[in-house]
């Protein structure tokens, strides 16, 4: 099974995937694409085009939260148009059945030519797999009563409040549903956008959506370099390590750690989502003293060291700085993670994106960051990192407009379908 | 618009202190000076002990030669207390929060000139710091000292402007409150653009800038949320709905906050990266929202406030020509060619002392206004470092 796990994203050649998720080991579900997958593996590995790179769509957690990020990404919100609970079961089954296809790809059935076709054509006739991950999450919305889940409600999940710099712009803010879908390539992404849609009409309608993109040549040194933000800032320095399974297990899977205390049963394997559209007033910080930029951030701008520091991975040290004259107090990276053992648990597993659509009503550039993070404990992760950031000196360049959060659904097994637990614990 | 001197104006009004500077300075990187001081020639600065009590420094009075001095702070108290050196209204150092018992470095660079420390409180009367020639001292292309006068003269500026908007925004909210819409209309265009022409000083305090200038999309009810106060909604209740039904709560918080305000510029010593800074930012507040008729969108006075952005703008420029001209005088002509260029195209729609309505400009005075605005924003960027500010 692991060896159709392939990712050529890496930079080495990895025939097991460092994130191969371990529920795999022992249950029957392995089997299941094997014998597809292990012919086809070969092919696989001599392709480098990275079309035929799968991630396994089944597993305790669903793909696209630790996995390795592609290039291209879009997060879609749906509003639930369902009416009950048995629309709501229809509405995950088919998009567990969609997520499976897509994800692992394969032949599209052919039709009578006198009706429109069934798919947008995009990757021709036969869909490959281009490392696609969907990774769908519910709102706090959904657990309104439509749904008889009332009672089922991850402890956290809430609408967006906004923070002081905050300007929610209500049509790209909250949604029942999210779905992140990534891949090497923006096309797949929007193949498996237009599949789902023209799957779903009756079961829910879009609220707002996003892309982003990363360099494709920097995904490549994931590990090893980090990308940078359109600030032209690396961003990501010090993220949690995604081969840690216990650092996992206590700061981004719902689990039996103290940190997930009071979640109701069915969330366990899952994680809460969050989504921010932070618009980067560029022009405004390319018109800034790289001096105060560097102040700001509290990183050197081509190196991404810390401050005052030789190497981007050094320690920012600020028990040293206790009067921030070299990284200030109110730099990004020390309120972000100041490092200290209380902050620990407030660690996030960041999966961003970079945005670019056109421009604002002012004939500026509207782009930035499409921030997305996963963690076990809403507040303890980014509700509490965010209300530290409060009054960052970075704030006069960042406008988050949109976004949400969400809970991210545990995974699902061959057979199963994606919320599961949670429909059968509803009443 | 939010400042990001947000946290810092928080932290310094729970210090009871107003003096923003003492918390703003923090923001500044260490100066070059401070980073190379230590290790290229630790014996060569004179070191010198100062002494932080509740109510004094102790010597009340110090001598150094001019150039790089460290300063031995120690405090001598029973709790968390400052120290400041002060040249008039300009900060030049700073070390806040040290802590009882605790003894702090400051290296600094200082020409010659007569000084003032602070030590404690912010409150606590001036000590005298004398700064003696040095033939040795190396000597800055823009000494610090000069900034003095012309930050002086715009914190003049900035309380004469505050007081106007004081007394305007009292005879807007006695029309509100008197239900007489024509005249609130007719008063509200003035009476924000002196908040818009110190709006870099003025977002220091951004709880009040937000109670007092927030537009309706910093809410997410947007019009609806009980949060949005200020100008705007009353621009909204004004303009759009057409009812000041349920405005004096909202009035009287405005004059409240604008009093509020007036109260806490009037405590603050000015920031000189702020001051100077401030040039660009006001350009960047037309570029980013003035431009698009966003700022005022129900009663489409904006260019009230553009002109009134530019004027702030240009204050300061004007306060510091002879230091820019000295420094680079081809910019200075630039700037002021595009100041020009703005002011002729605004000045068509100048109507005797008010202004047309935004929508009536045309598409192309619209994108002839992008050009000067934008190399405004760019060439005022440079102003900082031009001055040699950090």
């Amino acid at each position: 099974m692991t060896t159709v796990h392939i990712n050529d994203t890496q930079d080495t050649e990895q025939p097991k995937s460092p994130h191969r998720r371990s529920w795999l080991k022992g249950i029957g579900v392995g089997a299941v694409s094997l014998g597809a997958g292990a012919l086809a593996t070969k092919a696989y590995i001599d392709s480098s085009d990275g079309t035929q790179t799968k991630q396994d769509a089944y597993g305790t957690h669903q793909a696209g939260i630790i996995t390795p990020q592609p290039a291209a990404a879009i997060i879609v919100v749906f509003d639930v148009l369902a009416k009950d609970k048995k629309g709501f079961e229809k509405l995950l089954r088919t998009l567990t059945d969609r997520i499976t296809f897509l994800t692992q790809g394969g032949q599209l059935p052919q039709i009578d030519p006198k009706f429109p076709p069934l798919n947008s054509g995009i990757m021709g006739d036969k869909v490959f797999p281009d490392n696609l991950t969907m990774t769908v999450s519910l709102g706090a919305s959904v657990f309104d009563g439509r749904f008889g889940l009332t009672d089922l409600k991850p402890q956290y999940l809430q609408d967006m409040q906004p923070f002081p710099n905050d300007a929610l712009e209500p049509e790209s803010t909250d949604g029942d549903l999210s779905i992140q879908i990534c891949s090497n390539t923006a096309e797949t992404c929007i193949h498996a956008l237009r599949d789902i849609i023209k799957n779903t009409p009756d079961l829910m309608t879009m609220r707002w959506q996003m892309n982003g993109f990363l360099p494709p040549h920097m995904i490549r040194k994931l590990g090893k370099d980090t990308m940078r933000n359109l600030l032209g800032f690396k961003d990501g320095t010090s993220n949690v390590d995604a081969k840690n399974d216990a650092l996992l297990n206590e700061l981004i899977w719902v689990s039996d750690h103290a940190n997930s205390a009071g979640e109701p049963a069915w969330a366990k394997g899952g994680s809460y989502q969050v989504v921010r559209l932070i618009r980067n007033r560029v022009e405004f910080w390319d018109r800034t003293p790289l001096q105060e930029q560097e102040t700001i951030f509290g990183r050197h701008k081509l190196s991404g060291a810390p401050l005052g520091k030789p190497n981007e991975h050094d320690d920012p040290d600020f028990a040293s700085d206790p009067d921030g004259k070299r990284i200030p107090h109110d730099a990004h990276i020390r309120l972000a993670n100041p490092r200290t053992p209380e902050t620990r648990k407030n660690l996030i597993l960041r999966r961003g994106y970079n945005y670019s659509q056109g421009l604002s009503k002012s004939g500026q550039l509207n782009m930035g960051l499409l921030f997305v993070c996963y963690q076990s404990n809403l507040l303890n992760g980014f509700l509490t990192v965010q209300g530290r950031m409060n009054g960052e000196s970075l704030e006069e360049y960042i406008k988050p407009f949109g976004g949400g959060y969400f809970f991210s659904l545990p995974g699902f097994a061959k057979g199963e379908y994606l919320g599961q637990g949670l429909i059968q614990a509803a009443v | 618009m939010v400042s990001n001197f947000k946290l810092i104006a928080a932290s310094c009004l729970t210090l009871a202190s107003f003096t923003l500077t003492a918390c703003g300075e923090k923001a500044s990187a260490p100066k070059p000076a401070d980073k190379t001081a230590a290790p290229a020639a630790p014996a060569a600065n004179p070191e010198v002990a100062v002494a932080v009590t509740d109510t004094a420094c102790e010597p009340a009075s110090l001598t150094v030669p001019a150039g790089k001095t460290t300063f031995i702070i120690s405090n001598k108290s029973s709790r968390p207390l400052e120290f400041e050196i002060l040249k008039g209204v300009l900060v030049i150092e700073e070390r806040e929060n040290i802590a009882p018992s605790f003894t702090q470095k400051l290296t600094t660079t200082l020409d010659a000139g007569d000084y003032d420390m602070i030590c404690g409180l912010l409150s606590n009367p001036r000590s005298k710091l004398t700064v003696t020639p040095n033939a040795n001292a190396q000597v800055a292309a823009i000494p610090v000292t000069q900034l003095e006068a012309p930050i002086a003269q715009y914190k003049a500026y900035v309380l004469d402007e505050t007081k106007a908007f004081v007394e305007k925004t009292e005879v807007f909210v006695a029309a509100i409150n008197a239900g007489d819409m024509n005249k609130a209309k007719a008063l509200y265009a003035s009476t924000r653009a002196h908040y818009e022409r110190i709006e870099p000083i003025a977002e220091l305090f951004s709880d009040l800038d937000g109670s007092i200038d927030a537009r309706a999309d910093a809410y997410k009810k947007v019009e609806k949320d009980p949060e949005f106060t200020g100008f705007h909604r009353l621009e909204y209740a004004l303009w759009s709905e057409k009812s000041l039904k349920g405005m004096k709560p909202i009035a009287d918080k405005l004059l409240s906050d604008v009093k509020a305000l007036q109260t806490q510029i009037a405590g603050l010593n000015f920031p000189a990266t702020k001051v100077v800074g401030g040039a660009g930012v006001l350009i960047e507040e037309v570029a980013n929202g003035k431009i698009s008729g966003e700022e005022e969108r129900y009663s489409h006075t904006d260019l009230s406030d553009f002109d009134a952005n530019m004027a702030g703008s240009k204050k300061i420029v004007d306060l510091f020509r002879p230091l820019i001209e000295k420094a680079d005088p081809v910019l200075l002509k630039k700037t002021d060619d595009n100041f020009a260029s703005v002011e002729a195209i605004l000045s068509k729609y100048k109507q005797g002392d008010t202004w047309a309505s935004y929508d009536k400009l045309t598409e192309a005075d619209r994108k002839a206004l992008a050009a000067p605005v934008t190399v405004l924003a760019e060439d005022l960027s440079k102003l900082r470092g031009l001055l040699g500010l950090n």
